[in-house]
């Protein structure tokens, strides 16, 4: 037993070295300054706040896209283990989703480059002394001339700054540049209104919302923030349901919870845009000449290039016009072909002429983003054409995100010394002479200016994994050793330049006390300003020229390609961090490896079915994978997510699918298109079955994931209510008496049961799901990975249907089979359900599963002996067997320093489910004795609670009829799953609310 | 019921053994002298197959589970199927040894010794499975109830532990019952061998001399013990059956699995008796004492069996049917007709309706036809422990789990080491011990003599 159970890879002198070597950043808390401790020194005397077994909390802000989430990171002994979204961060307020959470996998990475590299005669890259990669570096710079160039992601703050400052110096240029820019909305913007910003949304108060092809719950703009928003606006509270509708080709995450779906073919949401703009504007208000404008898009006009009925069209124009206010966003596919502006401004227009400009869209906020695609495209000419010597990209990948027929790759080798300041040997470090290992977010100081208003920090939480560098530091040192124009680089430190640019701000804002200012931003997160009043916007005299282009796309293939981001992989930079590999797409729910979506029919036409490899033909290219058909697909359209396909970054992204960009060829205009080209698509007879977690898609009637009308919703009936209101016969459901039979047989048959069980008292600890909340965006499995130690178990074990995920979102699909009923899907967050009448713990043989006295069936890990007839009794199907040592592959090296030791990592051999995160109960209830007082309702929550960006669950003690929890089960939309069992299970889900054309 | 007064009936005149006694003893002890060419080759196949079950056993402590095809929801699959279906085995022997001993079916006399050696090793065979089976196996005495310092005892209220009990007490009446047959046979044999075989039969005969003594209270014994051994047949497999009807998955959760696994069980275990026997009394010359009148009898306790699992099968489907239960039906639909069908039709072919070819007297009595229906009887038993397990976890409650099952290498490996144990014991039984019932058919023989005595002195 104690063989399997011990912990592979952390030895003593390791651990030491983390613990000792943590004290100083640990005191980041209260302000005080890293130091770094050089020695090896046992605690003689324990640092205050350094206390084994006490988690210490840290701000910080996630770095995983440009939204810039405020984050807290919990740490344990001086090392990072998990993270959860600040509070009080305005953008994304206490939330985290999937992306932003295994940001800590990006830190303990295998894959990290651990030291400086320099590729030497043998053309191989070894490890040098830093001071020999600084040296190198700041002798080619001085050589370079001037013609040197700086490539790097799109964040904004003081090191954006600084190397702005530091590029301009040596006379270089610099271009900031991530995949996904939002150009086409920025060049909308100026065009419609003479800005060139992003404005932020505002989905909360918007009561019908319009999307064309934005995914904007996966990774438009800024997704945490657009969840929270659409979950309020589109919840059901009070009767009042925000009604989404969904305009594109293709139902990714947040067209599944649209209420109506206009499939469109690629390219045509422009007009459909139009139309409804062109309504809209008809009804008045509108300036004359926008109206005139508009006028040639009729209804009509968008039918027939759509196959959208006129009717359909006006009432949508019709709802959107009256709900006020309202909001229409487009991105995603929508504005990822080459018609991708005109779009946007129509939708601009859109927004403008149902006067939601200034309330739901908000200008002043000016998020963050790149100089865009055509800088990048300008720097590449100048790579080509000789004129760069000396190229640093830093956090960048334009090697892997750019379509191989951009020919970055070859640009890049005409570069004559290449730096990469990165922390991974991706694809373009890897063809990089000089590769300079930055600090992880955790590990540095920082700060982030990702909208007007917001001045986010980070801090180092630990000391670092490797001998690496904040980037800042590798700035001033490079500038210290060049000396020349670089001189005036004088800071000691990153760190003291980044002071010094906090107490200007400090000396901007007035602030009497710079070090208070500064310390109270450090514990706060960051300094958050009330959200900017919106600027008052006024059309551009372009504002008029609107125009719609029929979409044309290259090649002669029947189907148009759409490549588009994973929504965990993003643009391919998750690919190396398990969690995101395994916890499923939440659209297909397929793991680990590419696919290839078709819809229904042309999954007809092909005679094709899931997991036959598909070959598709673009004139860039030829790719294979395996097929998946997706209900929720146009029948043009074949697509493929990005984020596969790598061929450096490390062994868990290394050789895993196909890279869907392959097949697209080089950028004509200011931005990428991903969706420009068509393809041929042939069965190739090769079969490989999918890694999905997904069984049969299907309810079959089993009422698993409930839904109600929203008129009865409204009325407050219960789902029986509903159910005969709907016109069904009364016997369909138990009458009176057969009702009270199965009451008086069932509590016989619980009071049996939990004979020989402990008494029950209170706490009894539930949970309330809501799914008119919960979006299926599967952040809150995620947390559950990162809280509970749960194994990643690996493509070849979950093709054999071994995922480990003690919650996980079931997507069943509604309707699609038969012609005019739309596919829909409905999400459950399923996970033990802590029923008080559990089928799984009678039939242990060792009481290895067992009811607490607090109303949580426990399970011993110490005491299972790995029967598995618990597993076979729970009619959930939500406990996970150990097959293999997990304990001992999951996390290879430094991997395993993320376990969460208030949790036991499970020896193979045992079964393990959802505790109800009982480690979090027992800390509350430990922290509650101590202060001698009961616990608080919402003091402590479970980590699924805890991430969820919908606030869909809400964890609570149902013996207290104070409580949250007990006041939302009492929701007439309440139902359990599979009541019939007498289960009499802890958790109660409220139906989603169905918001149909009728209601 | 008054079985026990009842005299011996007439015998059938097929059973009339025109050896004489000292003819008995020395053709059963002929069985027992030097092994021939064929017999070591099948020892050595039976302990190379139980060899490559122990190195894939081995394999599966030293990394786990998973090398087995278990596809979650399919938590349990071929080793609880195999274990099943070797449970059910050991039934026609103590069906056959005890119960028809009790009824006075004379003609159990010549099968009686082997099927009973068979119900040992079959129940032997069985108790490895908890073992190979669970997650920890190191542990596996965690599932007895001994007394420990900690307090902890098992969960009384677990079918798994009902198991435990089952097989455990299954194994000791019927091992017991086999070693207390055996002695006047034994010594017997001692009589007539020399050397080091003498001193081990001697020890084994346990000093039996064959007096008017001994044999009463020998004859007593045996009768009470067929008594004992007698509800076994009836309660060990009942309680295996509630490791399923116990539990709440749909097509487990029937009262009709007691009575069902019940004549299951006997119908394997008699698919497993002719399998054994028909060739067996060749290998051993030993055609005189096992005739065409017990396999005809063999056989028609076969098809009653067999026509029980037929109306229990249909009576599943009309259950379900009647229930409106939507998980039944589903799982009852998807037996024939889901991914698994093939499984399902092997069971109800092989069960079902090759069982009713035995209507016809001619295939009862010709030896060839009744080795080929009983390999069918052996596979189409395996395939509904299979069916009736994998295949009704495969789709229960909850559709988005649903999975299919691929048995691997391993699980192979485990099935082909299980015959090869049972192998290996039952050759290794049959060269050292009489394998039919020495004293019993020389009471066969007509000759003049007292009721209840028929001593061979």
């Amino acid at each position: 037993m104690s063989d399997d159970s011990s912990q592979a890879g952390m030895d003593r002198r390791k651990f030491l070295t983390v613990l000792g070597a943590s004290g100083g950043g640990a005191l980041a808390l209260s302000g005080c300054s890293t130091s770094r401790v050089e020695k090896l020194v046992p605690y003689l005397v324990q640092s205050e706040d350094q206390i084994p077994g006490i988690a210490t909390w840290y701000a910080s802000t996630c770095t995983e896209c440009s939204a810039g989430c405020g984050v807290h990171v919990r740490t344990r002994e001086g090392r990072a283990v998990k993270l959860e979204g600040n509070p009080e961060h305005p953008v994304n307020r206490g939330k985290l989703c999937s992306r932003g959470q295994a940001s800590l996998q990006g830190l303990y990475n295998p894959g990290r480059i651990k030291a400086p590299m320099a590729r030497g005669a043998d053309g191989r890259l070894a490890e040098i002394t830093w001071d020999d990669a600084i040296a190198r570096l700041a002798g080619k710079l001085t050589a370079a001339g001037g013609k040197v160039a700086v490539l790097s992601g799109a964040g904004r703050g003081t090191f954006s700054e600084l190397l702005a400052d530091w590029t301009g110096a040596l006379g270089g240029r610099l271009v900031r540049w991530e995949p996904f820019d939002h150009e086409p909305l920025r060049a909308a913007n100026r065009q419609v209104f003479g800005l060139d910003q992003l404005p932020a949304h505002d989905f909360a108060s918007a009561k019908y919302i319009l999307s064309f092809g934005a995914d904007f719950l996966e990774t438009w703009l800024s997704p945490t923030e657009n969840q929270r928003g659409f979950a309020d606006a589109h919840g059901f509270a009070q009767g009042d349901v925000a009604r989404f509708v969904h305009v594109g080709p293709r139902q990714d995450l947040t067209g599944l919870n649209a209420d109506e779906w206009l499939a469109v073919s690629p390219g045509t949401e422009t007009v459909v845009a139009l139309a409804i703009a062109n309504v809209v504007a008809a009804a008045g208000g509108a300036p004359a000449a926008l109206v005139g404008a508009l006028a040639k898009y009729t209804p009509a006009m968008a039918a027939q290039e759509t196959g959208i009925p006129a009717a359909r069209i006006e009432r949508i124009a019709h709802e959107f016009a009256a709900a006020k206010p309202s909001l229409a966003v487009a991105g995603g596919i929508g504005a990822q072909h080459a018609g991708a502006t005109e779009l946007c401004a129509a939708v601009n227009l859109l927004n403008f002429v149902a006067g939601n400009v200034g309330h739901t869209v908000r200008f002043g906020a000016d998020l963050a983003a790149g100089d865009g695609y055509h800088a990048l495209a300008q720097l590449g000419t100048a790579m080509g054409g000789g004129q760069v010597s000396v190229l640093i990209v830093h956090e960048a990948n334009p090697v892997y995100a750019l379509p191989r027929a951009a020919g970055f790759a070859d640009r890049l080798k005409k570069v004559p010394f290449k730096v990469a300041i990165s922390p991974f040997l991706d694809e373009t470090a890897a063809l990089c002479d000089l590769l300079l290992p930055p600090h992880h977010a955790l590990e540095r100081w920082d700060d982030a200016a990702p909208r007007a208003g917001v001045r986010s920090l980070m801090q180092p939480v630990m000391e670092p994994v490797y001998t690496t560098r904040a980037a800042g530091d590798i700035l001033l040192a490079t500038a210290r050793k060049a000396g020349g124009a670089l001189a005036r680089f004088n800071a000691p430190s990153w760190e003291a330049h980044l002071r010094g640019r906090w107490q200007a701000l400090a000396a901007e804002r007035k602030e009497a006390d710079a070090d208070a200012f500064w310390h109270a931003a450090l514990q706060r997160g960051g300094v958050f300003d009330e959200p900017p009043t919106p600027a008052a916007v006024t059309l551009a005299p372009t504002a008029t020229q609107v125009s719609y282009t029929r979409p044309a796309f290259e090649g002669k293939g029947n189907y148009v390609f759409a490549a588009y981001p994973h929504g965990m992989l993003h643009d391919g930079r998750g690919a190396n961090k398990p969690w995101l590999l395994e916890v499923a797409d939440p659209v297909t729910k397929i793991t680990w490896n590419s696919w290839v979506e078709v819809g229904p029919e042309a999954a007809r036409a092909l005679n094709v079915r899931n997991g036959e490899i598909l070959r598709l033909t673009s004139p860039h290219g030829t790719l294979e994978a395996p097929a998946y058909i997706h209900p929720g697909l146009h029948p043009d359209v074949v697509a493929m997510p990005i984020g596969y396909g790598h061929t450096e970054y490390g062994a868990f992204a290394q050789g895993r699918g196909v890279n869907a960009l392959d097949l697209l060829g080089a950028p004509a205009g200011e931005f990428v298109t991903y969706v420009s080209t068509r393809v041929a698509v042939e069965k190739t007879g090769d079969y490989r079955k999918l890694a999905t977690v997904e069984g049969t898609p299907r309810q079959l009637g089993r009422g698993i994931a409930e839904a109600i009308p929203l008129a009865a919703a409204r009325k407050g009936l219960t789902l029986a209510e509903a159910y005969l209101q709907e016109g069904h016969p009364e016997h369909e459901l138990n009458t009176p008496l057969e009702v009270q039979a199965l009451k008086g047989w069932s509590e016989k048959q619980f009071e049996m049961t939990r004979k020989g069980d402990y008494a029950r008292t209170t706490p009894q600890w539930g949970m309330a799901i809501d799914l008119a909340r919960c979006t299926g965006c599967q952040a809150c499995v995620t947390a559950c990975y990162a809280e509970n130690n749960i194994p990643t178990v690996g493509e070849y074990d979950i093709l054999k249907g071994r995922e480990m995920t003690w919650m996980r979102i079931e997507r069943y699909w509604e309707g699609g089979e038969e012609p005019g009923v739309p596919p829909s899907a409905r999400f459950v967050p399923m996970l033990c359900q802590h029923c008080a009448n559990a089928p799984c713990e009678p039939v242990c043989p060792v009481y290895a599963a067992y009811h607490t006295a607090d109303g949580l069936n426990g399970q011993v890990y110490n005491r299972c002996v790995g029967t598995r007839y618990c597993a076979n009794n729970c009619p959930y199907k939500v406990r996970y067997f150990n097959w293999y040592k997990y304990n001992e592959i999951a996390w290879p090296e430094p991997l395993q320093l993320q376990l969460n030791p208030d949790v036991t990592v499970r020896a193979r051999g045992v079964m393990e489910k959802c505790t109800f995160c009982i480690q979090r109960i027992r800390g509350a209830q430990n922290q509650a004795r101590l202060e001698d007082r009961p616990i608080r309702d919402g003091e402590f929550t479970t980590a699924c609670a805890q991430a969820c960006p919908s606030d869909a669950i809400v964890f609570g003690d149902t013996g207290d009829p104070e409580s949250r929890v007990v006041a939302i089960k009492q929701d007439p939309r309440g139902y359990r799953v599979l009541e019939d069992l007498n289960t009499r299970s802890a958790i109660t889900y409220l139906a989603k609310v169905l918001h149909s054309v009728e209601a | 019921m008054a079985v026990v007064a009842r005299p011996i009936p007439d015998r059938a005149p097929e059973l009339e053994i025109t050896q004489t006694q000292a003819d008995v003893t020395r053709d059963v002890a002929d069985t027992l002298g030097r092994a021939s060419t064929g017999y070591l080759l099948l020892l050595g196949g039976a302990i190379a197959l139980f060899l490559a079950g122990l190195l894939t056993f081995l394999i599966l402590v030293k990394d786990g589970l998973g090398h087995a095809g278990y596809n979650p929801p399919i938590f349990w699959a071929v080793f609880i199927t195999t274990f099943v279906f070797w449970i059910g085995i050991g039934h026609a022997g103590t069906l056959i040894s005890a119960i028809l001993f009790l009824f006075r079916s004379p003609w159990r006399t010549a099968v009686y010794r082997s099927t009973e050696a068979m119900t040992v090793f079959a129940v032997m065979t069985a108790a490895l499975f908890p073992i190979i089976h669970i997650g920890r196996q190191w542990i596996f005495y965690w599932l007895l109830p001994y007394p420990n310092q900690r307090w902890l005892w098992p969960n009384f209220k677990s079918p798994l532990l009902w198991d435990v009990f089952a097989i455990s007490t299954y194994f000791t009446v019927s091992t017991v019952f086999l070693v207390f047959g055996l002695i006047p046979d034994v010594a017997a044999v001692r009589d007539k061998v020399t050397g080091w075989r003498r001193i081990v039969y001697t020890l084994a005969s346990a000093g039996w001399q064959g007096t008017d003594n001994q044999w009463r209270h020998y004859t007593r014994a045996y009768l009470y013990l067929a008594a004992l051994a007698t509800p076994l047949v009836l309660s060990v497999h009942s309680v295996v059956s509630w490791d399923f009807a116990v539990s709440i998955v749909p097509a487990w959760h029937g009262t009709i699995f007691a009575p069902y696994f019940v004549a299951g069980a006997i119908y394997s275990g008699l698919g497993m008796v002719l399998t054994l026997i028909i060739p067996l009394r060749r290998a051993l010359g030993i055609e005189q004492m096992i005739t065409k009148y017990h396999f005809d009898n063999l056989a028609k306790l076969t098809l009653l069996t067999g026509s029980i699992l037929f109306y229990s099968y249909g009576m599943e489907y009309f259950v379900a049917w009647y229930s409106g239960n939507t998980f039944e039906q589903t799982t009852f639909f998807r037996r024939p007709f889901g991914s698994m069908w093939w499984a399902g039709w092997t069971m109800i072919i092989c069960n079902a309706f090759v069982s009713q070819l035995l209507w016809f007297r001619k295939i009862r009595t010709n030896l060839t036809a009744l080795f080929v229906i009983s390999i069918f009887i052996n596979i189409g038993m395996w395939f509904e422990r299979f069916v009736i397990i994998v295949s009704s976890l495969s789709n229960d409650y909850i559709p988005w789990a649903w999975s299919d099952m691929n048995p691997t290498w391993a699980d192979w490996g485990i099935l082909a080491g299980s015959f090869g144990w049972f192998g290996m014991w039952f050759l290794l039984f049959a060269k050292s011990f009489p394998i039919v019932a020495i004293q019993e058919i020389k009471e066969m023989i007509p000759m003049p003599r007292k009721r209840g005595g028929g001593g061979h002195h």
